[in-house]
C-alpha cells in the first residue's frame, strides 16, 4: 500500500511545498496528497495541525466567470481556516478581484460555521460579483465537506 | 448548412449549461452530521433570490440593450453616440462587461460560468450571437465598450488628425484579426492558459487592472487609434474576427442599396470601417454603424434620389417640386 501511495504521490511539488508552509508555519511536514476527499496533512511532529486542500477537487463544478477558481485553503482541526492561496486564476474583465491580496486575506482565522455570504461576513467587491460569490463558495463548500469527512466533529456547544 | 451548424452550437450549449445546473444543485452533501452547520448556507439559492441578487446587472444589461436597439432601428445618429457614451460608462467602467476571447475559449472548453449566477452575463451573450445572426457585426459597432470608446476618440478628434491607410493595405490588415484569432484558439488549445487575453486584449482597461507592460501597450494601441481610427476593430480584435465571421455567413438582414450603389463611391469613401468595397458590403468588416445607410436615405447625397427626382422633375415638374425640398 505505501509503495502504491509512493509511485502514485511520490513528493509534493516545490511550489504547492512553499504555499503549504505560508498557511501552516509551524508544520514541520505535510503528508503527499490523498484521502477522499483529497488532502494534505500539516504535521508537527505527531500531531494533526490541519488539512489543506484543492477546491477545484472538492467542489469542481464552481466554477467563476472564466472557468475552475483553484484555490487552496488551510483549515486546522477545529474549523477554523489558516488562509486561502489564489493560485491558478485568471479573471478577465471585471472579475479581478479574487486575484488582489484583500481577497484571500480575509477568510484566514475564518470559521467555517459562518455563512460566507458576500456583502454580509465576505467583502464585497465591484466588478466582481461572479467570482467573489463563486470563489466564496467554492472555500466554504470544500472546507465544509473537508470537515464532515476528516475532521472529529467539536463538543456540542 | 451554416443555420444548422449553429443551430447545434446553440443546442450543444443549453444542454451544456443545464447539466452543469443540475450537477451543480445535486453536489451539495446533504445531512448536517455533528459539526451543525447552517445546512441553508449551502443550499442553492431560490430562482427567486438568484434574480433579485443581480436585479441590478440584469435592469443594466436589459435597459442598455434596449437603447442600442432603438439607435439602431432610429438610425439616429445622436441616439447612436448617446449609445456608445452609454456603453462606456456602464459596460466598460461600471460593470466591466465585454464579450472577449476568454468566452471562446470558455465555449470551446465548454466551461462558461454558471447559468444561475451569471444571467446578466448570458443577456449579453446570448443578444450578441443573436443579433450577429441577425443583423451582423452590431455588438462591435456599439455594445463593446472599447469599440464605442474608440469611435467617441473618433468623434471628438480632429478629422485633420486622421490617416486614411491605402485600399492595398487595408484590405490585407483586416485579415490580421483572423489570425489573432486562430494564433489564440491554438495557444489555448495547446497550453490551457487564458492569460494570453492580456496582450491580445485591451478590454481589462476598463478595470485598470494591468502590468506595466500591458499598460504600455494599450499607450501605444490608443495613441495609434488616433491616426487609424477603430484601429483595434477593424484589424486586430478576434472576437470581432469571430462574429464576423458568423456574420459573413449567416445576417439575415443585410443592408439594402442601390442599383447606383454599383458606380457611386459616395458610402465607400464615408465607410469608416472600410467595410465597402465597390458594390459589395464586406459583411465581416461591416459593424452597422448606419453611416451609408443614412446616405441611402438622404435626397440631398444619394444619386439614387437625385438621379430619380431629376428623372420626376423632367417629366413632371409640379409633383417633383415637393419632394425635393
Amino acid at each position: 500500500m505505501a509503495v502504491v501511495v509512493l509511485t502514485a504521490q511520490p513528493t509534493i511539488d516545490s511550489k504547492t511545498q512553499v504555499n503549504l508552509k505560508r498557511l501552516f508555519p509551524s508544520a514541520t511536514a505535510f503528508t503527499p496528497k490523498g484521502g477522499d476527499p483529497p488532502h494534505f496533512k500539516a504535521m508537527n511532529g505527531p500531531s494533526l495541525l490541519g488539512l489543506a486542500f484543492w477546491t477545484t477537487e472538492l467542489q469542481p463544478l464552481e466554477r467563476a466567470y472564466d472557468g475552475p477558481i483553484k484555490i487552496l485553503v488551510g483549515m486546522d482541526t477545529k474549523g477554523v481556516l489558516t488562509g486561502v492561496i489564489v493560485v491558478e486564476h485568471h479573471e478577465p474583465y471585471g472579475n479581478f478581484s479574487v486575484d488582489t491580496p484583500g481577497f484571500a486575506a480575509q477568510f484566514r482565522g475564518k470559521s467555517i460555521r459562518d455563512a460566507f455570504k458576500v456583502g454580509v461576513d465576505v467583502d464585497a467587491v465591484s466588478r466582481a460579483t461572479i467570482s467573489i460569490t463563486s470563489a466564496s463558495r467554492a472555500i466554504r463548500n470544500s472546507a465544509r465537506l473537508a470537515a464532515r469527512q476528516l475532521l472529529p466533529p467539536p463538543p456540542s456547544q | 448548412m451554416i443555420r444548422s451548424v449553429a443551430a447545434c452550437v446553440v443546442a450543444v450549449m443549453c444542454a451544456c449549461v443545464f447539466t452543469r445546473v443540475t450537477l451543480h444543485a445535486q453536489a451539495q452533501p446533504s445531512g448536517g452530521s455533528q459539526w451543525q452547520f447552517n445546512d441553508e448556507d449551502e443550499q442553492t439559492p431560490s430562482w427567486t433570490d438568484s434574480v433579485r441578487s443581480q436585479a441590478v446587472d440584469l435592469a443594466v444589461f436589459a435597459g442598455f440593450t434596449v437603447l442600442a436597439l432603438v439607435s439602431f432601428f432610429r438610425k439616429d445618429k445622436r441616439l447612436k453616440y448617446v449609445t456608445l457614451a452609454a456603453c462606456v460608462l456602464l459596460l466598460g467602467f461600471w460593470k466591466s462587461q465585454l464579450i472577449t476571447i476568454v468566452n471562446v475559449f470558455g465555449l470551446i472548453s465548454l466551461d462558461l460560468p454558471i447559468f444561475r449566477y451569471s444571467l446578466a452575463w448570458y443577456l449579453l451573450a446570448v443578444f450578441t450571437v443573436a443579433s450577429t445572426v441577425l443583423w451582423g457585426r452590431l455588438y462591435c459597432g456599439r455594445m463593446c465598450a472599447f469599440g464605442a470608446l474608440t469611435q467617441l476618440m473618433d468623434a471628438t478628434l480632429p478629422a485633420s488628425w486622421r490617416r486614411e491607410p491605402p485600399a492595398w493595405l487595408e484590405q490585407r490588415a483586416m485579415y490580421v484579426k483572423y489570425g489573432v484569432l486562430a494564433f489564440a484558439i491554438l495557444y489555448f488549445l495547446v497550453t490551457r492558459d487564458r492569460l494570453i487575453y492580456r496582450y491580445i486584449e485591451p478590454f481589462w482597461m476598463f478595470g485598470f487592472h494591468g502590468s506595466a507592460v500591458m499598460w504600455t501597450l494599450l499607450a501605444a494601441l490608443l495613441v495609434a487609434t488616433i491616426f487609424v481610427r477603430n484601429l483595434y476593430c477593424r484589424f486586430l480584435c478576434p472576437v470581432g474576427a469571430a462574429l464576423g465571421a458568423i456574420s459573413s455567413v449567416t445576417t439575415v438582414f443585410s443592408i439594402k442599396r442601390w442599383k447606383e450603389c454599383n458606380s457611386c463611391k459616395i458610402c465607400e469613401k464615408a465607410c469608416e470601417w472600410g467595410a465597402i468595397q465597390g458594390p459589395k458590403i464586406v459583411k465581416s468588416e461591416c459593424v452597422r454603424c448606419d453611416d451609408c445607410e443614412r446616405l441611402y436615405a438622404d435626397t440631398k447625397k444619394c444619386p439614387h434620389w437625385i438621379i430619380l427626382l431629376k428623372d420626376l422633375k423632367k417629366a413632371r415638374p409640379t409633383v417633383a417640386a415637393p419632394l425635393n425640398n
